[in-house]
């Protein structure tokens, strides 16, 4: 998958660069508008990820510049300005997503693979754990013929966030954020995802231990696939 | 009371007041006026008799030595000239009776005087009524009150007009300038007119009080604004970089905690940003407020946030909403923003095991919605200072939060119109009522 990155916070470009690259994607990187235009009009991407705030570009233009030559490309915008306006505009000259500054990186790719499904029609997406089937995207779990419907959206969600970053350990912080991302809260305290999983292991276990669904001691949890 | 009634009411009492002090004083004017003119007159008829006396002789009156006197038919005047001792003198005006051959015995204002003619000492007396004069002054009093309580009414009413007039204009400066001034919505100024230098004066100050305060108002918030916005970028950075160190093989398990600190401190003021962000946003009326939700749904959602900080704490919810209630004309994301911070107030300072109830009641034309928990509640001088930004007057027993969640709450509800109404005592809890106006619930 081909991505091209605008962003003229070279830090930020960077990071963005080095966990995309991580995850197997082929990353451009554009400080500029003006060299993102050009890139736009030459090359083709899978994904193009636009700064709304450039200097010396509008980042709307950007996207209709995309939508032109490259009607393929997914594109998702990355702003600092949260602005209600910014985000209908985004939407209606076709972004595929909009995520606002400060955001996760495992958010953004998570993100793009729910693009990836939607534009590939991915209609069997079903995970293998330990005797449970999780169907991502029924959302449905099920314990050989019986379906555990005692899981809640919540932790569901949470599980699903911990599949599509398989093998990788994720923090509290970052579940939290995944699942309480709308929520504008007084709190910045994240205890509460221990007790979310201490309630997802109880129900799991009226069927099989769920050994996959791993802790991470002082650091968070995380799902193990193999292969 | 308004300015003008006090004015009006002040004038009328004041000069009812001088008119019946002036009313009650009348019999002892008119005696006094009255005495005043029968006694010149009284003077007058004796100049008079002198003259005659002098110029056709003491003959004209008394002849052998006998006395003269006449009075008219009904004894209201009387005329006496007698004779007396050469040693005899007297010359004054009193009041005294007099006796009557008929028998009669009347009061009379009477004139004596003494001369003498050709070595003979004679006395003369005049006498005038004065029943006549004492039955005027009953009359008179009435007519004077009457027709000064007819002025009283008149000058009142031209008072009344008068001060109507004058005082239009601070009725106008505080109709348009002070009351219903939505903070911090002020209108464009527009003039009073008046001639009235005092309220010119007074306007122009206002005017430019307002100007200040909407101006410092304007700056705070476009501060706040622009700051957010400008942490976000570095925010983003920061937490980048983070999330990639993670994924790095080589980190050992040391690093590793002391990445998540980072990430912990990180979270915390991201919250703080977007908070003060949100609340900058409300206050610039960013958000519309075109959603249709009904109110045991959104509340459900919230619950279904929230419920695991319930269990956390094993405190038992109880929600008594009527299903047929809609928000409409609000924000959906901002009134669950509103309910999830006031819910999750009410856990927070909740005591283990504790309950919260929310519970809807119609009251009049509006509707209530209240938020009430058995926990910690609120020192009753700190409620109007809770919902200052920054300000934390509850001790939560998780030190996890940088009070902002009022603020918020406080925030959401301004911009929807609902007013919020708190209630607490001391170790009993607090009861947050929300009262919304009929034009966001709808009953269907």
């Amino acid at each position: 998958m081909n991505v091209l990155i605008i962003e003229d916070e070279t830090a930020l470009a960077h990071e963005l660069e080095i966990f995309l690259s991580n995850y197997n994607y082929i990353c451009e990187v554009c400080f500029d508008g003006t060299s993102a235009s050009e890139k736009i009009a030459t090359n083709l991407y899978d994904f193009i990820l636009i700064d709304l705030g450039l200097p010396d570009y509008d980042g709307l233009d950007l996207l209709r510049e995309s939508k032109k030559t490259n009607s393929e490309a997914a594109c998702i915008i990355l702003t600092a300005r949260a602005e209600i306006n910014d985000r209908i505009k985004g939407l209606d000259l076709g972004a595929d997503d909009y995520l606002p500054k400060p955001f996760s990186l495992l958010e953004l790719q998570s993100r793009m693979q729910a693009i990836i499904r939607r534009k590939f029609g991915v209609k069997n997406n079903i995970v293998e754990l330990g005797g449970f089937l999780i169907d991502l995207t029924a959302r449905t779990i099920s314990y050989y013929n019986s379906v555990v419907n005692t899981i809640t959206k919540k932790e569901f969600d949470l599980i699903a966030y911990l599949i599509l970053h398989k093998n990788r350990t994720l923090t509290r912080m970052q579940l939290s954020e995944h699942i309480w991302g709308s929520v504008v809260n007084n709190d910045y305290d994240s205890n509460y995802i221990d007790a979310h999983i201490k309630n997802i292991r109880k129900k799991l276990n009226a069927y099989a231990p769920p050994d996959w669904l791993e802790t991470v001691r002082g650091l968070g949890y995380k799902i193990k696939i193999n292969a | 009371m308004k300015l003008g009634t006090k004015l009006t009411l002040f004038n009328a009492i004041s000069k009812l007041v001088i008119v019946i002090l002036f009313v009650l004083l009348v019999p002892v004017l008119i005696k006094n006026i009255s005495r005043n003119y029968v006694d010149s007159k009284l003077i007058k008829q004796k100049n008079k008799l002198l003259q005659i006396v002098k110029s056709k002789g003491i003959e004209t009156y008394i002849e052998n030595g006998e006395g003269y006197g006449s009075y008219l038919p009904l004894k209201e005047e009387y005329i006496s000239l007698d004779e007396v001792d050469p040693d005899y003198f007297l010359d004054t005006i009193k009041r005294g009776k007099r006796l009557f051959s008929e028998g009669d015995t009347l009061e009379y204002r009477i004139l004596s005087h003494t001369f003498k003619v050709k070595n003979k000492n004679y006395l003369l007396e005049i006498g005038k009524s004065v029943d006549t004069l004492d039955e005027t002054s009953v009359p008179l009093q009435n007519i004077a009150f009457q027709v000064l309580l007819g002025m009283i009414l008149l000058t009142v009413l031209a008072d009344q007009v008068y001060s109507t007039y004058v005082l239009k204009p601070l009725r106008l400066i505080i109709k348009t300038k002070l009351v219903g001034q939505k903070f911090p919505n002020f209108h464009t100024y527009r003039q009073v007119r008046t001639t009235t230098s005092d309220f010119q004066h007074l306007d122009i100050s206002i005017h430019n009080m307002i100007e200040t305060i909407a101006d410092k108002f304007h700056k705070e918030r476009e501060f706040i604004s622009n700051a957010s916005h400008e942490l976000m970028t570095p925010i983003s950075i920061l937490q980048s970089k983070i999330e990639n160190m993670f994924e790095e093989e080589d980190i050992n398990d040391e690093l590793k905690g002391r990445l998540l600190e980072m990430q912990k401190i990180l979270n915390r003021l991201k919250s703080i940003t977007k908070t003060l962000l949100l609340i900058s946003q409300i206050e610039n009326e960013q958000f519309l407020k075109e959603d249709k939700v009904s109110v045991s749904e959104l509340l459900q959602e919230v619950y279904d946030e929230i419920s695991i900080r319930l269990q956390d704490k094993n405190i038992s919810y109880e929600m008594l909403m009527p299903d047929n209630w809609h928000f409409v004309n609000i924000n959906k994301f901002l009134l669950f923003n509103l309910f999830f911070n006031l819910i999750n107030n009410a856990i927070k300072y909740n005591h283990e095991g504790g309950s919260i109830k929310v519970t809807g009641v119609a009251v009049n034309d509006k509707y209530m919605i209240s938020i009430a928990d058995t926990g910690i509640g609120i020192d009753e001088d700190a409620i109007p200072l809770i919902f200052n930004r920054f300000k934390k007057f509850r001790q939560s027993l998780q030190q996890d939060s940088f009070g902002l969640g009022l603020p918020i709450v406080k925030s959401i509800a301004a911009f929807h119109d609902i007013e919020i109404n708190v209630i607490s005592e001391k170790d009993k809890g607090s009861t947050f009522k929300l009262i919304f106006p009929a034009t966001l619930i709808v009953i269907s």
